[in-house]
């Protein structure tokens, strides 16, 4: 660590070592702007620019701003900016602070208007040419947005020159977009239109459906009007993928609150309304192994999530485990009274986590591998979004593997299919139930520490999932996994699909409405079991 | 045969569940008046077969006839009864909180829509009607408890004597013995068999000398279809029916 | 036929719960408007209308008992009825404020102003009519029940599945009425009413007269409820609660049996709400939060599921506590509400009524439960097996 500080220290040195150096070689060149008016200040412009140094930069700019002088008293070119009643001087390439001058004391550089062009295309050139790749790339987007005819030669100088690929296609993009605006031959016109079409994002759209309506020429609006369909047609299919791709975000979200409920719910029965309470308790419980992280060992804070998963498990199962003991294994087979049972669970353990917490937001920082965001094609996905869903989908798939492939998951289903038999053959009954209804809790405790990432860690973080959460499972069909899965993407998709046009609340409400219906025609969901059982 | 004459008829019906074929293609004709008890194994889709005809289960295959007519695989449970198809459950099924009384009134024959029941009036027929059921049944001194309150026996009593409230053409009745002593094994074949001259009457029981008691046409079933029919000593005869069902 | 039908509903409980609302009805309005400020029997207006909402919860909890303890529909949506009721009621008093709004136009309701809207919406219309607002109070919940219940129960959406997707009925109304262009005012609602029928809604007669009026429809609805309860149709929904494949083989057609006591209830709710709107002096869209559902089938379950008295003497404990507790110990209610769930389900299934009725039930002398089926349905026989 502190060894790259120090390497990048020397770095920075270096690099303005050398500035400074080149600055020295561009002095003559600036001071020669302020002496043989127009021609004598074009001519120096003109070998600035060849020079090709982006040190000129400033002084150019100061040039065309008209904030260039030459002082009086010893004929040096001067950046003067108005303060008060004088002019403050600074150096035009160190840009160090020069004093202060009286207005009759300098003399302003003139331009005009053909010495203009030329300030542009040396503009252009010079941060087109920039050794930093960065602001080549910004000077190419500049000329995109501008579309500024006189940056065309300073382009063709650059794109020559130009090695890197993404910043040579952002060139030729601007350069497409120069040409396009001030008209060009039939080939070129064709070539340009085609270039923006493979940009294909909004901004192409824009500039091609502006072009259509007024181009340069007929042929310029043909291209452009076919262009634009074929633009259109591609950023709807990326938008559609976006959306699927927030679909499958929101519905990894509906799928980890909604699936220890698939536990506790779809295979003991019990309606657990304090659910979303343990998906709380797991988020408070990554709010305090941070906590504990950042006080005791600073470093390991980046892991904190990591460490959060398992203490969450363990405490959200845990109270899971308390809450069956004490509450829930009193009420079996009377669904509705343990719904309003533990309704009174989830307020009571609110208002503790109230009591102990404070009612406002806590604050559950993301760790830096899950910050930022990169692009694919036309997506932008954030990697904090994408660990969701890897982590939605791992916890679904060792939950599946659980119950189906361990003693446990067999004793679970021994249990839930017949009770006396599984007793008979030795299995622990009670205790097999304390440890599903603890699993359903701990994987809620997951959940939790997954959404402290996205959403607010406050008392009523459970209550915005419950609902959410009952709607997956019933829409998936009780006591299916699988129903679970697929009620959770579909009810994601749909969300996010009918916001575009519904807004994000009447979308909700829609969904609502079509749960509500579908209920109706399937009341026992997606992947209802079939056969005599169901009906009793 | 054809099924004009008939007051039940069932041609191949078929149900599944989950791949367990309950029903496999069975036909069955009732005539008006007949009593019939079925036997078989368990498994052998005896109360899928009264599920079908009380329109709790749709077949996926076959038709169901009433009275030669009605297509009973197009209607609602509560269309069917009306119809005059009443059926006791295997397990005793009355109304536990309300009282003796209140079971059979509930269940005598009247207007069935809400607003008819909560205008209802008891009038003198439907409450002689009552007292003769409660007679029948030797329920009358217990008219007042509580349904919940019965023995198993006297559950089974009162079910039936709902059925008889009920005044249905054809009686499903299921396993009406299950749980009861001999003496009451033999009242209840007695009262059964009283029925059975003014309504027509399917019984489903395990119990042999019930069904020897009874004295009528056995349907056999086994795995979802007819293995054989006849009095019950031409089936207990039968070597397929000794070798499913009674030979074990 | 409709005395025989009054009459019917009336045994000893009824009679004490008509005679305690009628001693309420003469004593409150005395010791309000005739007993000086000054003496300690003084009952201020502000206490009268804590009572009125008080009463208004009772009719909620009665129109809730009717279809849980009756039917046993665990509505987590009832409060969405009773909002919809004081939506209509709200509606109502908005469009008596006329030109006394803060923009002071005739018409429109002040938040239609600030949302530059130009005029009312045509589900507006006709609100300006007490009997129109009257009949709407009934229609709207009675309405969406209706059809809830008619695609919920033909299919055969039972127990908790019907509790949920009740539970999102009244979701999505939350979240729809948050949403201003809506027009029912959006997040703040409707509020700073001034006149009903004509009276300031603010004096002290109209307070003492919309209490009247709560007591006069809970008594009614009351009677009404009792009345079907001992009918055969009552018994009939009893029975469906029960065993309600059993019945269906008796020929009754269970689902309009159901949609009737639904139906019905919703009404009732409706009429609780819009009560409740004048009284407290708004309507907004909290009112549809789940938590207020539930929260009703809590003082349900308090007073005694199945007993029509139970619940509302349920409805005006919880919330007496609630108006305590609120005050006294903030931080505490939430644990009380919560911890009263708990224990009433773990150790009073059947409320304080049934507790009551088991206590007396010990005495030697005391009368059997069962004379002649009457008070069949009552707390003493509700079964767990409809829950």
């Amino acid at each position: 660590m502190r060894r790259a500080l120090r390497w990048l220290m020397a770095a920075c040195v270096a690099i303005a070592t050398t500035s400074a150096a080149l600055a020295a070689d561009l002095r003559p060149l600036v001071q020669t702007m302020g002496s043989g008016g127009y021609s004598g200040t074009e001519k120096a412009l003109n070998q600035l620019s060849d020079a090709g140094d982006p040190a000129a930069v400033p002084v150019i700019e100061a040039l065309q701003a008209g904030d260039l002088y030459v002082r009086k008293a010893d004929g040096l070119v001067v950046i003067a900016r108005k303060v008060g009643a004088g002019y403050a001087l600074t150096d035009p390439l160190s840009g160090a602070a020069l004093g202060e001058a009286a207005a009759g004391a300098i003399d302003r550089i003139k331009v005009n208007n053909a010495m203009r062009r030329a300030i542009s295309a040396a503009l252009g050139a010079l941060t087109l040419m920039s050794p930093d790749p960065a602001v080549r790339r910004s000077a190419a987007d500049a000329v995109f947005k501008s579309r500024d005819a006189n940056a065309l030669d300073a382009l063709n100088t650059a794109l020559a020159k130009e090695k890197d690929e993404r910043i040579r296609r952002a060139m030729e993009q601007a350069r497409a977009a120069v040409i396009l605006t001030a008209g060009a031959s039939d080939a070129d016109t064709q070539a340009a239109v085609a270039t923006l079409a493979g940009r294909g994002d909004r901004d192409a759209l824009a500039l091609l459906s502006m072009i259509a309506a007024s181009g340069a020429s007929d042929t310029a609006k043909t291209a452009a009007a076919a262009a634009v369909a074929t633009v259109e047609q591609k950023l709807m299919f990326w938008g559609a993928l976006q959306n699927l791709w927030y679909g499958l975000s929101l519905g990894s979200v509906l799928l980890l609150a909604a699936i220890g409920l698939a536990v506790t719910f779809g295979v003991m029965g019990v309606i657990n309304m304090a659910h979303g309470e343990m998906v709380m308790i797991g988020a408070y419980t990554t709010f305090l192994v941070q906590q504990g992280l950042r006080t005791y060992a600073p470093g390991l804070t980046d892991l904190s999530v990591l460490l959060a998963l398992p203490a969450a498990f363990l405490v959200s199962g845990g109270v899971g485990v308390i809450i069956e003991r004490s509450v829930i294994r009193w009420l079996y087979g009377r669904p509705l009274e343990t719904l309003l049972a533990t309704w009174g669970l989830s307020l009571v353990l609110q208002q503790a986590v109230r009591s102990l917490f404070g009612p406002t937001n806590r604050e559950v920082s993301a760790p830096s591998w899950m910050s930022g965001a990169f692009e694919l094609g036309g997506l932008t996905i954030t990697y904090g979004r994408l660990w969701i869903v890897v982590f939605a989908f791992a916890v679904f798939a060792a939950l599946l593997v659980a119950l189906k492939r361990t003693w446990f998951g067999l004793s679970i289903r021994a249990v839930t299919q017949n009770r006396p038999m599984a007793n008979a053959m030795g299995i622990r009954t009670a205790r097999v139930d304390a440890l599903t209804f603890g699993l359903g809790s701990g994987i809620a405790g997951l959940a939790g520490v997954a959404l402290s990432q996205i959403d607010n860690v406050s008392p009523n973080l459970g209550q915005s999932y419950i609902i959410d959460s009952f709607m997956v499972v019933v829409f998936g069909g009780v006591g299916n996994l699988w129903g679970t899965l697929v009620g959770a993407l579909a009810l994601g998709s749909l969300n996010k699909f009918l916001e575009p046009y519904a807004g994000a609340v009447l979308g909700k409400i829609l969904v609502l409405i079509f749960i509500i219906l579908f209920i109706q025609r399937r009341p026992r969901g997606l992947f209802a079991l079939k056969g005599r059982a169901v009906e009793a | 045969m054809s099924a004009e004459d008939t007051l039940l008829y069932l041609d191949g019906v078929s149900v599944s569940f989950d791949g367990f074929r309950a029903l496999n293609n069975l036909s069955l004709t009732m005539m008006p008046g007949e009593m019939r008890a079925i036997i078989g194994p368990n498994g052998a889709g005896k109360t899928t077969m009264m599920d079908v005809i009380t329109g709790k289960t749709r077949p996926d295959h076959g038709t169901i006839l009433f009275e030669g007519e009605t297509d009973l695989t197009k209607l609602r449970e509560a269309s069917i009864a009306n119809l005059g198809i009443g059926r006791k459950f295997q397990r005793p099924t009355v109304f536990e909180p309300h009282s003796v009384w209140d079971n059979l009134e509930l269940a005598l024959k009247a207007p069935r829509s809400p607003l008819k029941t909560l205008t209802y009036a008891i009038s003198r027929e439907d409450r002689a009607r009552i007292e003769d059921i409660l007679d029948i049944t030797r329920l009358s001194p217990k008219r007042d408890r509580l349904a919940g309150s019965l023995s198993h026996g006297e559950k089974q009593w009162l079910e039936i004597g709902m059925l008889l409230a009920q005044d249905p053409k054809l009686l499903l009745v299921d396993e009406p013995v299950a749980g009861m002593t001999d003496a009451e094994t033999e009242q209840t074949a007695r009262l059964l068999c009283d029925i059975a001259g003014k309504h027509s009457v399917i019984v489903v029981e395990h119990d042999m000398s019930f069904v020897r008691a009874l004295g009528v046409k056995v349907t056999v079933l086994a795995e979802g279809s007819v293995l054989a029919e006849g009095s019950l000593d031409s089936v207990s005869a039968n070597q397929q029916v000794i070798d499913v069902y009674l030979g074990r | 036929m409709l005395t025989r039908f009054f009459l019917m509903g009336l045994d000893r409980k009824a009679g004490l719960v008509l005679t305690v609302l009628a001693l309420l009805a003469v004593l409150v309005p005395v010791m309000t408007l005739i007993v000086p400020e000054g003496s300690p029997w003084h009952v201020s207006i502000f206490t009268v209308s804590l009572l009125g909402k008080y009463l208004c919860f009772a009719l909620l909890a009665l129109a809730l008992d009717l279809v849980w303890g009756y039917v046993g529909i665990l509505s987590l949506g009832h409060a969405a009825f009773f909002a919809l009721g004081g939506y209509a009621m709200g509606m109502y008093l908005m469009r008596q404020i006329g030109p006394r709004g803060v923009y002071g136009n005739p018409i429109l309701p002040d938040f239609m102003v600030f949302l530059n809207w130009k005029e009312l919406p045509w589900y507006w219309l006709g609100f300006d009519h007490f009997w129109f607002a009257a009949i709407m109070v009934l229609v709207v919940p009675g309405a969406l029940a209706f059809a809830f219940g008619w695609f919920a129960f033909r299919s055969r959406v039972t127990g908790v599945y019907l509790s949920i997707i009740t539970q999102a009925l009244t979701f999505a109304l939350l979240l729809a009425f948050f949403r201003n262009d809506m027009g029912f005012g959006g997040n703040n609602g409707l509020t700073d009413f001034k006149e009903i029928l004509g009276y300031d809604i603010q004096a002290p007669g109209t307070r003492v007269g919309l209490f009247l009026a709560t007591i006069a429809a809970l008594a009614l609805s009351y009677m009404i409820a009792s009345g079907i309860i001992a009918s055969k149709l009552g018994k009939v929904l009893v029975a469906v609660r029960d065993t309600e494949s059993r019945v269906r083989f008796l020929g009754y057609n269970t689902e309009s049996y159901k949609l009737f006591a639904w139906t019905l209830s919703a009404c009732m709710a409706g009429v609780a709400g819009a009560l409740y709107v004048p009284q407290v002096g708004i309507i907004n869209p909290s009112e549809f939060a789940p938590a207020s559902s539930i929260e009703a089938v809590i003082w349900v379950a308090v007073g005694g599921r199945g007993t029509l008295a139970g619940a509302i003497l349920g409805a005006v404990l919880v919330n007496f506590g609630k108006s305590y507790f609120t005050g006294a110990l903030p931080e505490f209610w939430l644990f009380a509400l919560g911890g009263l769930f708990v224990l009433v389900t773990l150790f009073l299934p059947k409320g304080l009524l049934g507790l009551w009725a088991q206590l007396t039930a010990r005495l030697p002398n005391a009368k059997g439960p069962n004379a002649k089926g009457k008070n069949a349905p009552n707390g003493n026989t509700a079964d767990q097996k409809g829950m």
